[in-house]
């Protein structure tokens, strides 16, 4: 029983299968996009050879190649190819004429997606489970376990296993993420193994790379966290603040302008103004509030219309109710689609979690990115609702009236502008990090497994040659192959086996 | 040797079901001389037409399109498209999977919460029904997700915890009317949670002790022919009168709770949870013919230790498990997610067709009420529910809920509640 | 000549003394310089070992101690312990630390430590982050002196993968470059002093200042300073110093690890650093050395490591590093699995479950003798039955590798120090 899986399964209309998998596909675009990118293919095919022979060192190209490849702007090439140079999208199209000595995934029979951008992302091992319940009061009796620690929930230090590595005795405050990368740890490969290619972080972004560090930070403390209370001083402190560093900002600007011209005009004070709100004013941060509670949230897209920035908002669980509000104050917002919480019965009007809210929002021009229902990975065998399933939490968003599409974009492309990667992340296009997945089947389906990751041209997840997965719904052979590589048909071996003794 | 080959045999039978389960049958399911006729005054019908129908019966009849008949609360006929008869509630679905409402064993949002007194570690006189709160928002959103019946049990902090309610997730606000049997089902815990601090009893060897000598008072007074008001519930579950579920896990517990409930006092049992490395015994659990409730646990990388992510649910169905049942052990897992533990097994290696049946009719038989529960066939209880697609695709919403033939969930008129 | 076996769980040292000059004939000797050697005798002359070789004839007049029974290994060398010292040591980055501070002579356990037939102790400071210089001693003598047989011996750095104890490396090579700068500026001034006080020619000025504009900081300053008559370079800042040696090669590093990681978080600090470092990995189930085999193998790295079979993570699969790093071309080192003297007692036998694990018994024995003795800085001494090497024994009573083997004796510089030897 396989519903509602479209692949594999010849369809004579390309449109058909578009429509079918993307739901808002127009077919014109498709078509356009097609006939487009062969014709630029092959100049850029001509142009790179030339290049390839000038450049030193040697660049390196990578092309995923015979797969049907979803680009996340709208478009699905039926027996498309990615091809890749030094790690860079170089073109995505119907190019047969690959440069010399390129390596060849072969996704033949395959679905081929952007990789997927996690955020809210603590790439821990956990092996326990978080609920999700938000008043988890009654869990008392549930989670009470044994005293013998057999069945403790939440992490067991001793099997902790970061990818970044505790930063709690951190030095300098300043440090970089790329410090604390572990390009080999387990946590690592798991998130790979589902098709995340990259991830937030500490307000920034990490692009998952495996065994190297170089490259691994896109962007740092990008976005910039905001507490909004819902008591009224609260409120009108940070409205203060705002305002300050706005007007701070006008006669900044003012200042500069005049100075030339007006002798010993005094600079503007900078007393007092929080640079972290100058960031987010002058565009080079980006705000970030928690909040669930319609009144906070109507509260965030007054103070976001007033002085002119988009916030993004993290839970938004009553959003549903005030979604043209926030639609207009331009925000985006981090769903978790099952997140629940019940309605006050105390007040008339609506109130609670939604499952149709990313849809709602989504509705109201709201940008949705999705997020895990838990952001570690989580061992504890309870599963389904952790950082290996964010598939899943699109899922729900899905089920909650939201198009497969949108949804896809809830962990691709949105995130991805959230997070101030959107310009190397996300989608499949020309110009942007070679980061791909290559599927057996619809990304969103159930039974769909990841059957390859490429981070930056490299491929850095073969199901077949991990353990994790290899054993379910193994790969046929010829269902798609490197192919200077001859050990894809080769049992499943975990990383690089042991010497034979 | 002997063993050997019934095994390969229920493999083969198993194989057999789950690579033929989309066979539609032309006559459709009713009983001998069904005729539609129109209602007669004080008389309930409703029609559901929909454009695929899992019957869950023993043949896995699969009609698409097809009608289901519901006369007074009972099912009356499910098979090929028919025209509803005068005077039926006519519900017709363009894109509408019926299946059987789902069943999960091994639940505890039934209200309050006051399910485990911890104070002494066999209670076999306690119940859970009187926490129970009619009408709570787990269960609104339990049975808007096609969740029909639930087993509400006592926690496994103490050995015997008590006595579980098996209810209807039903809108009403009288107990009665929800309640399939009070007691339901005994819950014991054997193995992890309950070994905590007693005076008497915080070990495995002080619960074994006090387990066996609660069950041997239990069989005294049977055979003696008395009722010990003490052990008034106890003695029927050995006398076979009421089930057993059985919180066990690991392949130590699983393994020790078989044994002693079924091999020594050959219990109406349950095994539930069957999570960790359990499902290396699973033959034999298979062998000595327990139905195994399973989850909220439904992977394990950590336990067996392999490097891969195990789907303990495909290693059950494997070793040829019949009665096979998936739980949430809501909240653990939310009640309305149940769908949701067929969802990750069949991501993680089993078959997605008998992860349907786990949810419907394996868990109605394994607690007893498979001629009432479970499946859509003539005279069994009209508690259905229909979705817009695949029922464990997390994407498919719940459009319509039945439950005794009444419409207790319709997307349309209450809103998406799941 | 006959061996005594009945009281040599005897601590006491054999009296009379042995000769100055004498020969041993063993039934064999692992001389790890050049294999097994059946009918091994071995000359000894004032501490040190003369000759080695199969059924050699000795001289007359010289005492030949025949052991037809016993086996002859060098002395081990543990390079990574704390035991005899006690002091909780500095933390974060104390590089000048010295480790030595702590010796003190008068304790039982280096008796201890000898009659399990660790000969050389190579000991470490403690601390986290870059917490000092280790050294070595003999564990046998009256005063530090007597002990001491090198200090320091390495600059002890615990890296991991986290920007505090990255920062920590940077800001010592960073120090180093402050001093290497320096010194650079000095070396002008003090050519342009020179070229002031007249006695140079034009030309001879052209050639200078094209050497101090070439001038490197790296390569050992001897050439320099011989070019340079009568300069003497500053004295580096204390915590510079060990930065400024190891680049120098005056002193030697040794990078502990933990996971895979940190080593790609070590080069990614040390980037065109070409001083010489080992390492130290701490092996437990669930590490993941065998990402960076290859690197290790490719830098032939001598590496400290615990004598276990791991398990890959995640699994049951073992892994043996040991044989790993070896097939690699590196060169493992063995620490004992605790520091502690029942660490020392197991030693061995850890080490004989990793032979009977599939490593090199050849490989297995260098690993607790010459390749520690190289780690220390001490490999033209000690570690191997060679001529001119100081006569650090230990003779069993069978395989060394096997558990029922016991310590027939040690010899310590030419000096039975344990054990009872009938002459």
């Amino acid at each position: 029983m396989k519903p509602a899986r479209a692949t594999g399964r010849p369809m004579n209309s390309l449109l058909l299968l578009g429509a079918a998998l993307l739901g808002s596909v127009m077919p014109s675009l498709v078509a356009q996009e097609t006939s487009g990118s062969k014709s630029s293919d092959a100049k850029t095919a001509d142009a790179k050879k030339d290049e390839a022979k000038k450049a030193d060192p040697e660049p390196k190209w990578f092309a995923v190649v015979g797969g049907d490849v979803h680009t996340g702007t709208g478009g699905l090439l039926r027996g498309a190819t990615v091809l890749a140079k030094d790690g860079v999208i170089e073109s995505v199209g119907y190019s047969t004429d690959l440069p010399e000595g390129t390596e060849v995934l072969s996704a033949r029979g395959l679905q081929v997606y952007p990789g997927l951008v996690a955020i809210s992302a603590s790439l821990a091992v956990s092996q326990g489970s978080r609920f999700l319940a938000e008043d988890d009061l009654h869990m008392r009796c549930c989670v009470d376990f044994g005293k013998n620690g057999h069945l403790h929930e939440g992490p067991l230090d001793a099997e902790l296993d970061l990818l970044l590595a505790d930063q709690a005795g951190l030095v300098d405050a300043q440090s970089d993420l790329r410090d604390a990368y572990d390009p080999f740890s387990s946590s690592l490969l798991m998130t790979l193994a589902v098709g995340i290619t990259s991830a937030e972080q500490s307000g920034g972004a990490l692009k998952l790379k495996r065994g190297e560090i170089d490259g691994v930070v896109m962007r740092e403390r990008f976005l910039s966290s905001f507490t909004w209370t819902s008591a009224s001083s609260g409120k009108t402190q940070l409205r203060e603040k705002f305002a300050a560093a706005a007007r701070y900002l006008r006669e900044k600007r003012e200042w500069d302008v005049r100075k030339d011209k007006v002798k010993d005009l005094p600079e503007p004070s900078k007393k007092g103004i929080e640079q972290k709100i100058l960031s987010v004013l002058d565009g080079s941060a980006r705000a970030k509030f928690n909040a669930n509670d319609r009144d906070d949230l109507l509260g965030i897209a007054r103070l976001a219309q007033e002085f002119g920035f988009r916030p993004v908002i993290e839970g938004c669980v009553e959003g549903w109710i005030v979604a043209e509000e926030l639609g207009r104050a331009g925000a985006y917002a981090i769903v978790y689609p099952r997140q629940r919480r019940d309605k006050d019965e105390n007040l008339v009007r609506a109130g609670g979690s939604s499952i149709e809210n990313a849809a709602i929002l989504h509705a109201h021009g709201v940008q949705v990115a999705i997020g895990p229902a838990s952001n570690g990975i989580d061992l504890g065998g309870i599963t389904g609702r952790d950082l290996l399933h964010l598939t899943v939490d699109a899922d729900f968003a899905v089920r909650g009236g939201m198009t497969d599409a949108a949804a896809l974009a809830g962990i691709t492309t949105v995130p991805a502008r959230i997070l101030g990667i959107d310009h190397r992340v996300g989608t499949l296009e020309k110009g942007k990090d070679c980061d791909v997945i290559v599927t057996d089947g619809d990304v969103l389906h159930y039974e769909t497994l990841v059957q390859y990751t490429v981070v930056a041209g490299k491929i850095a997840y073969d199901k077949q040659k991990e353990l994790l997965f290899a054993h379910i719904r193994p790969r046929t052979p010829g269902d798609g192959k490197t192919s200077n590589s001859s050990g894809d048909s080769a049992p499943a071996s975990a990383e690089s086996q042991p010497p034979q003794r | 040797m002997v063993t050997r080959s019934c095994l390969s045999l229920l493999l083969l039978l198993a194989a057999g079901c789950a690579s033929t389960p989309e066979r539609a049958s032309s006559s459709g399911l009713a009983a001998p001389g069904f005729k539609p006729r129109a209602l007669r005054a004080g008389e309930t019908g409703v029609a559901l037409q929909c454009s695929k129908i899992f019957a869950m019966d023993e043949h896995d009849h699969i009609f698409a399109p097809g009608t289901v008949l519901v006369r007074n609360g009972k099912i009356e006929y499910v098979g090929p498209r028919r025209a509803a008869p005068a005077g039926y509630e006519v519900h017709a679905f363009e894109q509408g999977w019926a299946l059987p409402g789902m069943v999960d064993l091994h639940s505890h949002v039934q209200g309050t919460f006051d399910i485990n007194d911890m104070v002494l570690p066999i209670n076999a006189e306690l119940r859970a029904s009187p926490a129970y709160v009619p009408g709570n928002t787990s269960l609104d959103r339990a049975r808007a997700a096609g969740v029909t019946t639930l087993l509400g049990i006592p926690g496994s902090g103490t050995s015997i915890s008590g006595f579980g309610v098996l209810h209807k997730t039903k809108d009403t606000p009288l107990y009665d009317t929800a309640v399939i049997a009070d007691p339901g089902a005994m819950k014991v815990a054997q193995s992890y949670n309950p070994e905590r601090s007693a005076d008497f009893g915080s070990t495995r060897a002080g619960l074994g002790w006090l387990l066996r000598e609660a069950n041997e008072r239990a069989i005294a007074a049977n055979e003696a022919g008395v009722v010990d008001p003490r052990l008034e519930n106890l003695q029927k579950v050995h006398a076979r009168e009421l089930p057993v579920l059985i919180h066990c896990a690991g392949s130590d517990g699983v393994g020790k709770a078989v044994n002693m409930w079924k091999g020594e006092y050959d219990t109406r049992c349950v095994v539930s949870h069957g999570c960790f490395d359990a499902f290396k015994i699973a033959p034999y659990v298979v062998r000595m013919q327990v139905p195994m409730n399973h989850g909220p646990r439904t992977i394990d990388f950590r336990v067996s230790r392999e490097g891969r992510f195990v789907g303990t649910a495909g290693e059950y169905l494997e070793a040829g498990a019949r009665d096979f049942s998936l739980n949430t052990d809501a909240p653990v897992v939310p009640q309305e997610e149940l769908f949701l533990q067929g969802t990750v097994s069949a991501r993680y290696g089993a078959d997605s067709y008998s992860m349907l049946r786990g949810l419907t009719i394996h868990p109605a038989r394994s607690i007893g009420l498979g001629d009432r529960l479970g499946s859509l066939e003539p005279g069994k209880d009209a508690d259905i529910g229909v979705f817009n697609g695949d029922p464990i695709d997390p994407r498919t919403r719940c459009e319509l809920v039945l439950i005794d033939g009444v419409v207790e969930y319709s997307r349309t008129r209450d809103g998406q509640l799941f | 000549m006959l061996l005594t076996t009945l009281l040599l769980s005897i601590p006491t040292p054999a009296d009379p003394p042995l000769p100055s000059l004498y020969a041993l004939r063993v039934g064999r000797a692992e001389t790890i310089a050049h294999g097994t050697i059946e009918h091994a005798v071995v000359l000894i002359e004032a501490g040190k070992i003369v000759t080695v070789g199969q059924d050699l004839e000795v001289e007359r007049g010289i005492p030949v101690i025949e052991l037809p029974g016993a086996t002859l290994l060098p002395g081990l060398v543990d390079c990574y312990s704390r035991l005899g010292l006690d002091s909780d040591g500095s933390s974060g980055f104390e590089p000048q630390a010295k480790a030595s501070v702590e010796l003190y002579p008068d304790q039982k356990i280096w008796a201890e430590i000898l009659e399990l037939g660790v000969t050389t102790l190579g000991l470490y400071p403690a601390g986290s982050g870059i917490p000092g210089q280790g050294f070595v001693v003999k564990p046998h003598g009256a005063t530090r002196e007597e002990m001491l047989l090198r200090d320091p011996s390495y600059l002890l750095v615990h890296m991991r993968s986290d920007p505090g104890s990255k920062k920590f490396l940077r800001d010592g090579l960073e120090k180093a470059d402050d001093y290497d700068e320096k010194e650079k500026k000095n070396v002008e001034k003090w050519d342009k002093d020179q070229e002031k006080k007249g006695a140079k020619k034009d030309d001879k000025k052209e050639e200078k200042k094209e050497e101090a504009k070439s001038f490197d900081p790296s390569p050992p300053q001897d050439k320099a300073k011989k070019e340079r008559k009568g300069y003497v370079p500053s004295e580096p800042d204390e915590k510079a110093k060990p930065f400024v040696e190891l680049r120098q090669d005056k002193l030697r590093a040794l990078c502990t690890l933990s996971k895979a990681a940190d080593y790609l978080h070590l080069l990614d600090v040390l980037r065109e650093e070409t001083f010489e470092f080992d390492l130290r990995v701490f092996l437990r189930d669930d590490v993941d050395f065998h990402h960076v085999m290859d690197k290790f193998g490719e830098k032939k790295l001598r590496i400290a490591m615990d004598p276990r079979i791991t398990l890959q993570p995640n699994t049951r699969r073992e892994r043996s590093y040991a044989m790993e790093l070896a097939a690699a071309g590196g060169k493992p080192v063995f620490v004992p699995r605790t520091d502690s003297i029942n660490g020392l007692k197991d030693w061995l036998r850890h080490v004989g479950e990793v032979v009977g694990a599939g490593l090199d018994r050849q490989v297995a024995l260098r690993a607790v003798t010459l390749e520690p003795a190289q780690l220390l800085g001490l490999g033209d001494r000690l570690g191997s039955l060679e001529p001119g090497k100081d006569a650090n024994f230990v003779l069993y009573d069978g395989d060394p590798l096997e558990v029922s083997t016991r310590i027939l004796a040690v010899i310590l510089e030419g000096e039975l120090v344990h054990g009872e030897i009938d002459q």
